[in-house]
């Protein structure tokens, strides 16, 4: 967790920098080794997640068919279209806010930071409340994770989906936060990278979820 | 710096338009010639924008202390 939280890379060798007799450049290129490597990890722990999320979506299409026709679930796809946009306008804000920190615009940091947890929220709630509905006064549903086939496989993939971005908007605050106290740089912010992207693989995770829980197939009524 | 700056805020929007007009072109697709082929070639075209652009994949092959 500290390599997520830290503005400094985890992945060091074994001394302390400021005992470091080869100076400040001997200090840089420690940071930017580490930093590489932080990043092949990141993308290592992605390529992993992609078998669970890569499973889920092979449930899907498994098991959303009838007489060969594939289908799904008669969900709305007006609320779908909403969430899918909502969530990819707050990957547009936190490329943004890195970009700004790359480009010495703080400003724009924090700012991109609030607006794409905001958002992130209006997402969660969004599927919370229209496609689990958790609050039954303001929208009910048919679906259930115990009911039939659909409503396992939505509440599967929607809900290991919801879990990351719960950990992205924790994540997004724990940078925020640090960055409040005037953490990270132009130079060193292998925190602020290692949280956008990690952001962005959420939204990619949508992007191929969107289209198989509410676009392709035939929608079945029951 | 600052048209260094303006530059990658243009360029950031410029992929967030791409990715909002094959979200919009998803939705008619599904709605008025369903075809789970050109859904998933969508989805394919986004996502290779996503990983490329926002993600920045490219920084995994470039020399150490570039970012």
């Amino acid at each position: 967790m500290s390599a997520v939280t830290s503005a400094v890379p985890v992945a060091h060798h074994g001394h302390d920098a400021a005992h470091d007799t080869h100076g400040a450049d001997h200090h840089e290129d420690n940071y930017a080794v580490a930093w590489r490597h932080n990043r092949l990890g990141l993308w290592l722990f992605f390529l992993s997640e992609a078998f669970l999320f890569g499973g889920l979506l092979a449930t899907r299409f498994y098991l959303w068919q009838e007489n060969g026709i594939t289908t799904r679930p008669p969900l709305n796809q007006v609320v779908g279209l909403v969430v899918t946009v909502v969530l990819l306008i707050s990957s547009f804000s936190m490329n943004l806010a890195e970009t700004g920190l790359e480009h010495g615009d703080r400003k724009m940091f924090m700012r991109g930071l609030v607006v794409t947890a905001v958002l992130g929220l209006v997402f969660l709630f969004g599927v919370m409340i229209f496609e689990w509905g958790l609050f039954p006064s303001i929208h009910e549903t048919e679906l259930s994770p115990s009911k039939d086939v659909y409503g396992a496989v939505v509440f599967a993939m929607t809900g290991m989906h919801a879990i990351h971005v719960i950990s992205g908007l924790v994540f997004i605050v724990l940078i925020w936060n640090l960055g409040r106290k005037g953490h990270f740089s132009q130079e060193r912010h292998w925190g602020v990278e290692a949280c956008a992207i990690y952001w962005h693989y959420v939204d990619l995770v949508w992007i191929f979820f969107y289209p198989a829980i509410y676009l392709i197939g035939t929608a079945i009524h029951h | 710096m600052n048209g260094k700056r303006a530059a990658a805020y243009r360029a950031s929007a410029t992929v967030a338009l791409f990715l909002a007009v094959l979200t919009g072109i998803e939705y008619f697709v599904a709605i008025d010639f369903p075809s789970t082929v050109v859904l998933l070639l969508l989805g394919l075209f986004k996502a290779v924008a996503v990983v490329n652009y926002f993600m920045h994949i490219s920084r995994l092959w470039r020399q150490e202390g570039s970012h």
